[in-house]
């Protein structure tokens, strides 16, 4: 009988494997683009998200729209703009959408963080890729902390925007930290300050070669 | 027939449940359990993983070599979850992303081997179909219980909807809840009530 024979578990389990292998490449294969799609589009909602004008929290736009607005309206980063994406509007840059990412507590944090024309005063964020705990370091994602940002202004010196305790005054410099996660609210705290440091500091480069 | 069906259910849900009684599967109840809707999804994986592996497993248990058994259902489990892991992340990224490993770490899950080695391995197909799916749903009521909890004692919402008085001033939010410390709190409660009921039940 041919259960009996030695080679019969080698060949049994290349020929289960293959089988098994094989439908799930196919099915890999069949949502492969759909997967790309969704990394895309969370992407671009979240620049479309900071840029004024460009997104209403309300409205129930589909991917497709969402996709096709970002093509229209927003432009790839350049040397002028120092790796941010700009929305322009008769000839002058309106607002710009910078990508920021660095360590989160769990898993990195990635996000975009729009900045007005006058490179000084935040338009809003929005975060694309974050694994933070849900319920606390997550809540970084809800428009309760994230509509903070809104108008608040780079100051000058070694932070630019800082993170405060929750429950303590802010100035028009500072939002409130996230209760129950100060990990997260710390490492998030360094990614914004790095990321808007940096880019201040290409734009200053910028100026000076032109 | 039938009432090998009902033994499995009962075993499934109450006397056997995977939770507190064989204590299997804590890794995913601990982690997935401070917010009910990530909970359900990872209920629902599980149960789609559960039940289908024990029945695969079972289908081929005269042909599977005795020796090499242990990797062939490691494979089978393997493919179910990796199908719903490329499920969510094709058709709903924002819950993929919630999950984050925890959906692959299914296929570590005891919970799914244990069913399939002790049932599977030596039961008809569709009598381990029942095994598994009752295995899981004995799972998802138990943190399902842990996740309400969670949710409403430290966040005060509901499925992310408030709840009256838990959301308001006078309730003071027990972050302690959604953090991993309450999960150990919640689980040790909620084994403690149902192994109390379950051995004043025997006694009388």
């Amino acid at each position: 009988m041919i259960k009996e024979k030695k080679w019969f578990p080698v060949i049994y389990m290349f020929l289960v494997t293959a089988l098994l292998s094989s439908i799930v490449i196919g099915f890999t294969q069949f949502t492969s683009n759909r997967v790309e799609a969704n990394r895309k589009l969370a992407f671009e909602k979240a620049v479309l998200a900071v840029l004024p004008g460009l997104s209403d929290e309300k409205e129930k736009a589909t991917g497709l729209q969402l996709h096709l607005r970002f093509a229209e309206k927003v432009n790839e980063p350049d040397d002028y703009s120092a790796g941010a994406y700009t929305l322009i509007g008769s000839g002058k840059i309106i607002a710009y959408a910078l990508p920021i990412s660095g360590r989160g507590f769990w898993a990195p944090i990635k996000g975009i963080i729009g900045i007005e024309a006058d490179r000084k005063t935040i338009t809003a964020i929005a975060f694309y890729q974050q694994n933070e705990t849900p319920g606390l370091g997550a809540e970084i994602t809800k428009p309760e902390f994230r509509d903070q940002f809104k108008g608040k202004v780079m100051r000058m010196g070694e932070k630019l925007l800082s993170l405060e305790r929750p429950g303590t005054k802010l100035d028009k410099n500072s939002v409130h930290a996230l209760t129950g996660a100060t990990q997260t609210s710390t490492r998030l705290e360094t990614i914004i300050n790095d990321a808007l440091k940096k880019w201040q500091q290409q734009l200053g480069d910028g100026l000076d070669r032109n | 027939m039938q009432s090998a069906k009902q033994k499995v259910i009962v075993e499934g849900l109450w006397h056997n449940n995977p939770v507190f009684r064989q204590v299997l599967g804590i890794c995913s109840t601990l982690a997935v359990t401070n917010l009910v809707l990530n909970t359900v999804v990872m209920c629902v994986a599980l149960i789609f993983t559960l039940s289908l592996s024990a029945a695969s497993v079972s289908v081929l248990r005269k042909l599977t070599p005795r020796n090499i058994r242990m990797m062939v259902e490691t494979l089978i489990i393997a493919f179910y979850v990796i199908i719903v892991d490329v499920l969510l992340k094709a058709y709903w990224p924002e819950m993929s992303s919630n999950l984050g490993p925890y959906v692959g770490l299914i296929i570590t899950n005891c919970i799914v081997m244990g069913r399939c080695e002790a049932y599977g391995n030596s039961n008809p197909p569709s009598l381990a179909f029942l095994d598994g799916l009752f295995n899981a749903l004995g799972y998802s009521f138990v943190l399902l219980i842990i996740a309400t909890f969670r949710e409403v004692l430290g966040m005060g919402t509901f499925l992310g909807f408030s709840v009256p008085y838990f959301s308001g001033p006078n309730w003071d939010k027990w972050i302690v809840m959604v953090m991993p410390p309450g999960a150990f709190f919640m689980l040790a409660v909620v084994t403690w009530i149902f192994r109390s009921v379950q051995s004043r039940k025997e006694q009388s």
